[in-house]
C-alpha cells in the first residue's frame, strides 16, 4: 500500500497532541486545584478530538459525554463539597517526592518511546481493519488449521499490507461487537455500576 | 498519519499521569491524574483498532464506563474523609504506621 | 483474499445474537439475582428486614454452589463466546472456592456488622457483587472480561474498606486501597493496550499461540510486565505491598479476611489465566519476573512479619509472605507447566480454608480483648481452650506443618519447582524450605502466647462466641485438617483438569 501522507490530518494532530501534552503538564503541576479541573477538560476533549482522527466516532462522543459531561463535573463537585480554597495552594505537590516522580516518569517515558518505536516503525494509521476483526468474528480455534497458519504469519509480519475492505458502518459493528461477543462484560459493567452506585451513596451520605 | 505518533502521544501522557500519581498529595489531584493514565490507554486501544478492528473500541468503551464509577466512588471517599477530619492532604494519612 | 476478509463476512451484518448456555452462567445468574433482591427487601422491609440479611446472603452464596455442583457432574467443558468464557473443571473448582469463601465471610460478618451498627443491606449487597466479580474472573479467558471481573470485584471492596464510617482509619484504608488498585490497573490496562495491538486479538487463547510463535518484541515485553505489575498489586507481591497492611488494619475485621483471602484468590486467578493461557510463549520473560517477585515477597514478608506486634498486621504481612510462595512455581510456569498450575490450585484452596479460619479465630477473640496486639491474646487457653486449639490448628497449617493443609501446600509448590528441573527451580526450592523455617517462628510465637502467657488483665470470663461464627471455625478447621489428612481428595480434582494446550504454548512448534 503505497504511503499517504495526509498533510491537514498531520497538522491537526500536532496542534491537539501539543495541547494534551501542555494541558496535561499543568493538570500535574497547577497550583489551583479548579485550574487542574479546566485543564483536565483540555486534555480529555484534545483526547476526544483525537479519537475522531482515528474515525472512531462513537468512542468520541462517548468520551465528551461521560468524560467532559459527567466525570469532570463530580471532579468539580468534589472541589466544591471538601471546600477546597480556590485560589493558589503551595502544598498540593509533594516536594520531597518530586525529583524521584520526575525522574520516574522520565525513565519511563523512554522506554516506553523506546519500545513502541522499535515495534512498529513507521507503519500508516490506514483504517483497514476497521470492518474485518479477528477477534470479533468467531474464534481462531473456529478456523481450519491452514487459516490459523495464515492468522499467524498476518500477525508476525507486523506491518504487513491489508486489504481494504470499504466502508462499514462502525458505529453498527461496535454495537454488534458489544451486544455478541462481549456480552458477559457488558453485563458485568451494569452490576459493577449498580454496586458504585449503592456503594456511593452510602459512603457519601452523612449518618 | 504514523500509528507511532499516537502511541507516543499516549505514552508521554501515561508518563505524565505517572508523575501525577507519585508526586501530588491532594487526593482529588491523585484521581485526575488517574484518569489521564485511563486516557492515554484509551488512545492506544482506539489507535490499534485502525489495526485490528472494533475490539479496540469496545475496551475503551469499558474502560470509560469503568472509570466513572471509579470517580465516583474515589470522590464519596474523599467527601467521607473530608468529614472526619476536614483535608484530603494524602501525607495527613497517618493512623496506622508500622 | 486474505484471512481477515473471510472473517469480515463471518462477522458482519445483520445481527445475530450467539446462543447462549444459561447452564453454564447458572452460577452468576444466581449470585446477581440475590444481590438484587437483597437490594429490593432492604429497600422494601427497611429496618425490619435487616436481621435477615446475612440469612439470605448465605444461603445465595450456597445457592450458587448448586449449579457449579451440576456442571461439574455433567463434566463437560463449555466453551462461550468463543472461547472468553469457559466453564471448565478448573474455573468450577475455583468458582467453588470463591462461593464457599464468601459464604464464610457472610459468617464471619454476620455479628460484627450487626453490632456495630452499619449500614447492613448494603454491606451484603457489595459483598455479592464483588464474589460475582470473582466468580466471572475464574471463567474469564479474555481481556476485556478480566478487565471487567477485576474491576467488579475491586470496586466494593474499596467501598467495603471504609465501612467503618466514623472512623478515620477505616476512611484511611478505603481512599489508600482504592488510589492504590486504580492506579494498579490503569498500569494493567496500559500492558493490555499493548498486548492487544501486538496480537489484535482480547481472547487468551489466540494471543498465547501467537506469543508462542512470534518470540520476543520489545512492545510485547513491556505489555507482559505491565499486565503483571498490575496483578502485583491485586495478590499483594512485593514491591507492590505496601497498601495491605495499613488497609487490612483499617478495614472492618471481616472485610480485611475478604481481602487477604478472596480477593487475593482473585489476582491469582487472573494470574493463573493470564499467564497459562496467554503468556506463557514468553518464558523468557515471564519465569524470571515471576522468581523475582516470588522471591522478594516472601523474604520482605516473613521478615517484617516477624516484629508486627498486631495480630492483623501480621497476618497482612504473612499474607504478603504466602502470596509469594504462590508465585514461586510461576517460577517454572513454562519448564512445568501442568505440576505449576496444580500446584498453585491446590495452595490457593488450601490457603483460603487457613487463613480464613484464623481470621475468624481472631474476630472472635477481639470480641472479648477489644484489641489486635497479639500481647492482649496472652493466656487465652486458660478462658477459651476451643479457640486457641483452632487457632494452632491454622497457625501451624500456615507454617506448613504435617499433618495440616499448609503442609500439603508446601509440599505441592515444593514438589513442582524441584519437579521442573530448571536451575531456577532448585534455587526456588530452597528459599520456599528456609522461608518456611522463617515463617514457623512467627507463627510459633503467636500460638506460644495463646498457650503459655498468663492473661494480661486476669479478666477469666469465657468468650462468648456466637453460633455463626462458631460454625466458620468448625468449618474452616474440618476442612484444613481434612486437606491435610486426604491430599488425595484435592489431587484427585486438580488431575482431572483438562490441560492438553500447555504444553502447545510453552513448548511452540
Amino acid at each position: 500500500m503505497e504511503t499517504t501522507f495526509d498533510l491537514p490530518a498531520n497538522i491537526a494532530f500536532g496542534v491537539i497532541a501539543v495541547a494534551i501534552i501542555v494541558a496535561a503538564i499543568r493538570v500535574v503541576t497547577t497550583r489551583n486545584i479548579v485550574h487542574a479541573a479546566l485543564w483536565l477538560v483540555v486534555v480529555l476533549g484534545g483526547v476526544g478530538a483525537i479519537y475522531i482522527l482515528l474515525q472512531a466516532e462513537f468512542v468520541a462522543v462517548v468520551q465528551y459525554l461521560v468524560y467532559i459531561g459527567a466525570i469532570v463535573v463530580l471532579f468539580l463537585f468534589g472541589i466544591m463539597l471538601t471546600r477546597a480554597p480556590l485560589g493558589e495552594m503551595l502544598d498540593l505537590t509533594n516536594r520531597t517526592m518530586r525529583v524521584g516522580a520526575i525522574i520516574t516518569a522520565v525513565i519511563l517515558v523512554t522506554i516506553m518511546v523506546f519500545s513502541v518505536v522499535d515495534s512498529f516503525r513507521d507503519e500508516e494509521v490506514d483504517f483497514i481493519a476497521y470492518s474485518g476483526d479477528v477477534a470479533a468474528a468467531q474464534t481462531f480455534a473456529d478456523l481450519s488449521a491452514e487459516e490459523q497458519e495464515t492468522v499467524l504469519d498476518e500477525v508476525a509480519a507486523i506491518g504487513a499490507e491489508g486489504t481494504d475492505l470499504g466502508p462499514v458502518g462502525r458505529t453498527e459493528t461496535v454495537s454488534d461487537s458489544i451486544f455478541r461477543d462481549y456480552l458477559i462484560p457488558f453485563e458485568v459493567i451494569s452490576a459493577l455500576l449498580l454496586a458504585a452506585l449503592i456503594g456511593a451513596i452510602v459512603i457519601a451520605r452523612r449518618d | 498519519m504514523l500509528l507511532n505518533q499516537f502511541l507516543i502521544l499516549s505514552a508521554v501522557l501515561f508518563c505524565i499521569g505517572v508523575y501525577g500519581v507519585l508526586a501530588r498529595r491532594n487526593a482529588v489531584l491523585v484521581l485526575m491524574s488517574i484518569e489521564m493514565l485511563l486516557n492515554a490507554v484509551n488512545i492506544n486501544l482506539v489507535a490499534f483498532s485502525t489495526r485490528w478492528g472494533v475490539s479496540g473500541q469496545v475496551f475503551a468503551l469499558f474502560i470509560i464506563a469503568v472509570a466513572a464509577a471509579e470517580v465516583g466512588v474515589g470522590l464519596a471517599i474523599v467527601l467521607l474523609i473530608y468529614r472526619n477530619r476536614t483535608s484530603i492532604d494524602l501525607d495527613e494519612l497517618d493512623e496506622m504506621k508500622g | 483474499m486474505t484471512v481477515l476478509s473471510v472473517l469480515a463476512q463471518l462477522s458482519g451484518p445483520p445481527f445475530e445474537s450467539l446462543p447462549i448456555d444459561w447452564h453454564a452462567l447458572a452460577p452468576e445468574v444466581v449470585l446477581l439475582s440475590v444481590a438484587v433482591l437483597i437490594t429490593l427487601v432492604d429497600s422494601i422491609g427497611l429496618e425490619r428486614a435487616r436481621p435477615l440479611m446475612p440469612g439470605l446472603a448465605g444461603l445465595g452464596l450456597l445457592g450458587a454452589l448448586i449449579p457449579v455442583i451440576t456442571l461439574a457432574v455433567e463434566g463437560s467443558d463449555r466453551v462461550l463466546f468463543g472461547g472468553a468464557y469457559v466453564v471448565d473443571d478448573l474455573s468450577l473448582l475455583l468458582k467453588a472456592v470463591f462461593l464457599l469463601s464468601g459464604y464464610v465471610i457472610v459468617l464471619l460478618s454476620t455479628n460484627y456488622i450487626a453490632e456495630g451498627d452499619y449500614w447492613e443491606g448494603e454491606y451484603y449487597n457489595l459483598l455479592l457483587f464483588s464474589l460475582l466479580g470473582m466468580v466471572v474472573m475464574a471463567s474469564a479467558r479474555d481481556l476485556i472480561t478480566i478487565f471487567v471481573a477485576l474491576e467488579l470485584l475491586s470496586i466494593p471492596a474499596y467501598m467495603l474498606a471504609a465501612w467503618r464510617k466514623g472512623d478515620r482509619r477505616s476512611n484511611e484504608a478505603g481512599m489508600k486501597y482504592l488510589l492504590m488498585g486504580v492506579f494498579a490497573s490503569a498500569v494493567m490496562l496500559y500492558g493490555m493496550s499493548l498486548v492487544y495491538g501486538v496480537t489484535g486479538t482480547t481472547l487468551l487463547e489466540p494471543i498465547g499461540l501467537i506469543f508462542a510463535e512470534v518470540g520476543t518484541a520489545s512492545v510485547i515485553t513491556l505489555g507482559v510486565i505491565f499486565v503483571i505489575i498490575g496483578f502485583s498489586f491485586k495478590v499483594s507481591a512485593v514491591p507492590f505491598h505496601t497498601w495491605a497492611p495499613d488497609t487490612y488494619e483499617g478495614a472492618p475485621t471481616p472485610v480485611a479476611a475478604f481481602l487477604a483471602v478472596a480477593s487475593k484468590i482473585a489476582g491469582f486467578v487472573a494470574l493463573i489465566s493470564l499467564i497459562y493461557f496467554g503468556f506463557l510463549g514468553q518464558s523468557d520473560l515471564i519465569e524470571p519476573l515471576l522468581f523475582i517477585l516470588a522471591t522478594l515477597s516472601m523474604f520482605v514478608g516473613n521478615l517484617i512479619a516477624l516484629r508486627q506486634t498486631n495480630i492483623i498486621r501480621m497476618l497482612a504481612y504473612s499474607g504478603v509472605a504466602q502470596a509469594g510462595f504462590m508465585l514461586a512455581p510461576f517460577a517454572v510456569a513454562a519448564s512445568d507447566p501442568e505440576t505449576s498450575l496444580k500446584a498453585v490450585v491446590t495452595y490457593l484452596v488450601i490457603y483460603a480454608a487457613m487463613n480464613l479460619g484464623a481470621f475468624a479465630v481472631v474476630i472472635a477473640l477481639a470480641r472479648k480483648t477489644r484489641s489486635g496486639e497479639i500481647s492482649s491474646f496472652g493466656g487465652a487457653f486458660q478462658y477459651a481452650p476451643a479457640l486457641t486449639v483452632a487457632m494452632s490448628v491454622f497457625l501451624f497449617s500456615l507454617a506448613g506443618i504435617p499433618p495440616l493443609g499448609g503442609w500439603f501446600a508446601k509440599f505441592s509448590v515444593f514438589a513442582a519447582v524441584v519437579n521442573a528441573g530448571t536451575t531456577a527451580g532448585y534455587v526456588m526450592a530452597v528459599i520456599v524450605a528456609v522461608n518456611s523455617v522463617i515463617a514457623l517462628y512467627y507463627y510459633a510465637q503467636v500460638a506460644k502466647t495463646m498457650w503459655m502467657d498468663p492473661v494480661p488483665d486476669g479478666d477469666m470470663t469465657p468468650v462468648g462466641v456466637p453460633p455463626s461464627l462458631g460454625w466458620a471455625i468448625v468449618l474452616t478447621a474440618a476442612l484444613t485438617l481434612l486437606f491435610g489428612v486426604l491430599p488425595g481428595l484435592l489431587g484427585d480434582v486438580t488431575d482431572s483438569f483438562d490441560l492438553g494446550h500447555l504444553e502447545l504454548l510453552a513448548f511452540p512448534g
